[in-house]
């Protein structure tokens, strides 16, 4: 092990340690994870409101799924050049395809124009893309508008957040009195209140100011182009209508063949998780109208311009190289693998990396930031038990892409001692207890 | 022509009663198999970090050592063992590898091996749970049903699925040499196997790492269940012993 090695196991340690205390934001963020974990694990079984469990309707379609996102893989190039055509041609989308990362940040800024705030969903492709980041940089406003990002923004809140239901460890007494300390005003302790609050306030900011939104997308239509979006908020509703221009940022895995596959897509990640998505948005266009005199003018009361840009970055690279990571572009972001993961129930909010939490977010800082990155990410809590693996929609093996990565930091000189150990006592003395 | 019985590492170096009685009751169903002393570790904790030109050099030499030895088919009684020998040997060196590897639970289900046990529990109704270890219900060949046959079969005793059991069985958060890091990450998994435990008194695994974390949790957290390793609970049952004391 090198002194780097030496300096990230202390940092992990040192992780680990501030987890144990009792105040530190690391404990209350995993005292609600653990809770979060066991009621989500427990609604996978249970009958709720549907005829089948979740688990029930993700086995009917999961044999369907795994062989559509395998079509798109081997066929990537295909489907993303049928897919930009047919929204250029017949959608009215504006496309931009981005080979980096750094592309598709300057398209945005360009994109952006004059505009100095930019609305936004819950956007994990947005981080992975690192546009949050690059517009802050900037001096770019981002506003976020799903409420748990809002609360999470309120609290100036700086570990990675839940993906599915972030903010949702805050306790009811302390956002009342975030509220008041921040926008002057009281309010009675009762979620009711707090969301009759915003919906007051900031919807109508969301009706009346947004010139620019940004989303990803959950999937997307290679056949017709459209862009499928699942909420339960109708926050996305309002950002892809209430505005001038709504830019959609995501990677070129989000395609799928057909409009149903990506329905299903946004089903699945609905009933996995338990979490409703009482809308879902499928968006084929701009807003138009063509009632004067058949002329087809674009921006009547919706999105006047939608920008699609599909980043590249690493996929096609993946696929093409044979990357041992490659099978992740099959995933759905559905989070389930969170959910059931050995290190994340464990370790909370320190097994994650500043893309989310977990390890597929690991696996994401790995591939952008590399090694170093990914075992400060606490990698190495990471038990090998492929629960991911056996509960993930499409068949991912993460537990087996960490592996892979685990070697890697071994090579570089960054396992942790006592493991190396019992690796050289194996090779040498042929018993690591000897 | 050698029957091994290959009892791992780790259970040579903490758990030597249950050696003796895996050894016991191998000896019984096959008197043939037998236990050979320098018998080198399958290399389950290295498999995680090591490179594939390492674990190929380590697993030569294993299987070298088999071929010194003749041996044909073995017996191990660790999870973890198995697991390896049955992916990675097999992998690695092809046909090369000629070894056929059982787990004992496999090797106890085999049925005139069931019929020649013929296991009762002497006691009140037994109620009991079973953990499915990662290593056994991941493996190439699946180990999941052979322990509900061997369970389900012994008289006076009632077996007790786990709230989560099979492929969807909780980690006990020891594996992938993660216990000699990273303690913590039993202390809330383990924990909650022992919560996941419906109706059971006692919780019987077949891997050492899984017993390891349960036992210092169990008794960490006062936890009233027993917790037994499965081959010490066969062993009980055959000597008439009550497994629980
Ligand atoms: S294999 Fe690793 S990443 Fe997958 S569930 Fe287990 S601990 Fe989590
Ligand atoms: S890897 Fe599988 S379980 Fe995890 S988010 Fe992706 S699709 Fe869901």
């Amino acid at each position: 092990m090198n002194d780097k090695g030496k300096e990230l196991y202390d940092v992990i340690k040192g992780k680990i340690n501030s987890m144990k205390e009792e105040d530190s934001l690391e404990r209350q963020y995993w005292n609600f994870w653990k809770l979060g974990c066991f009621l989500k694990t427990k609604a996978h079984d249970l009958k709720n409101v549907y005829e089948d469990t979740s688990r029930e309707f993700v086995d009917k379609y999961k044999e369907q799924l795994i062989k559509m996102r395998e079509q798109v893989l081997e066929n990537l190039d295909y489907y993303v050049e049928k897919c930009i055509n047919v929204m250029r041609k017949a959608n009215n989308f504006k496309v931009h395809y981005a080979k980096t990362n750094k592309e598709a940040h300057h398209i945005f800024m360009e994109e952006l124009g004059d505009n100095k705030v930019v609305y936004k969903s819950k956007s994990n492709e947005a981080k992975d893309i690192g546009i949050i980041d690059f517009l802050k940089k900037n001096d770019i406003i981002i506003k976020e508008t799903d409420l748990g990002d809002v609360l999470v923004q309120l609290f100036d809140y700086k570990l990675p957040s839940f993906q599915v239901g972030p903010g949702a460890h805050f306790s009811i007494d302390d956002i009342v009195a975030k509220i008041k300390e921040m926008h002057g005003v009281e309010l009675e302790p009762k979620p009711s209140a707090i969301v009759d609050y915003y919906r007051k306030t900031y919807r109508k900011e969301l009706l009346n100011n947004v010139k620019v939104s940004l989303t990803s997308a959950n999937a997307i239509s290679a056949e017709d182009g459209t862009i499928v979006l699942g909420e339960n908020e109708g926050n996305i509703s309002l950002l892809t209508r209430a505005t001038e221009k709504h830019i959609v940022v995501c990677g070129i895995q989000k395609i799928v063949p057909t409009v149903l596959d990506a329905v299903l897509v946004a089903k699945i990640q609905s009933r996995i998780n338990n979490v409703p998505f009482n809308y879902i948005n499928l968006i084929s266009g701009p807003s138009s109208t063509s009632d004067i005199r058949g002329i087809n003018v674009l921006g009547m009361y919706g999105a006047k311009e939608v920008v699609i840009i599909l980043v590249d970055e690493w996929r096609t690279k993946a696929i093409k190289e044979n990357l041992f990571y490659k099978d992740y572009l099959k995933c759905i972001s559905c989070r389930t693998c969170n959910f059931v993961c050995t290190a994340a129930r464990a370790f909370g909010n320190i097994f994650a990396s500043k893309y989310g939490w977990g390890a597929t977010a690991i696996l994401t800082d790995y591939i952008h930031n590399g090694i170093e990155a990914a075992v400060q990410d606490g990698l190495f809590f990471c038990t090998n038990c492929e629960n991911c693996y056996h509960w993930c929609p499409v068949s991912i093996n993460i537990g087996e892409i960490m592996k892979s990565i685990k070697k890697e930091a071994k090579k570089a000189g960054l396992c942790p001692p006592p493991l190396k150990e019992y690796q050289q006592k194996i090779l040498k003395d042929k018993n690591p207890f000897k | 022509m050698t029957k091994l019985i290959y009892l791992g590492c780790l259970s040579l170096k903490n758990y030597e009663p249950t050696c003796k009685n895996a050894i016991k009751i191998i000896k019984f169903l096959d008197n043939e198999y037998k236990v050979l002393d320098d018998a080198p570790c399958c290399g389950s904790l290295a498999f995680n970090i090591s490179s594939d030109e390492e674990l190929k050099t380590h697993i030569q030499y294993v299987n070298n050592w088999f071929r010194a030895n003749d041996i044909t088919e073995l017996v191990t009684i660790c999870a973890g063992c198995y697991s390896y020998l049955t992916k990675y040997y097999k992998e690695l060196l092809g046909t090369d590898f000629n070894v056929e590897i059982k787990h004992l639970l496999q090797f106890i289900t085999e049925p005139r091996n069931l019929e020649k046990l013929d296991l009762q529990y002497s006691g009140k109704k037994l109620s009991i749970n079973y953990h499915d270890a990662c290593h056994l219900r991941n493996a190439s060949k699946p180990i999941i049903e052979e322990p509900r046959i061997i369970l389900k079969s012994i008289k006076n005793v009632n077996f007790n699925e786990m709230g989560y059991n099979k492929t969807n069985s909780i980690c006990c958060g020891a594996g992938g040499g993660v216990y000699s890091i990273f303690k913590g990450n039993s202390d809330f998994n383990a924990k909650a196997i022992f919560d996941n435990m419906k109706k059971g008194k006692i919780l019987l695994t077949a891997c050492p790492f899984c017993y390891t974390a349960l036992k210092r949790i169990k008794e960490e957290n006062n936890i009233k269940k027993s917790i037994i390793k499965f081959e010490d609970f066969i062993a009980n049952l055959m000597e008439g012993v009550d497994p629980i004391n």
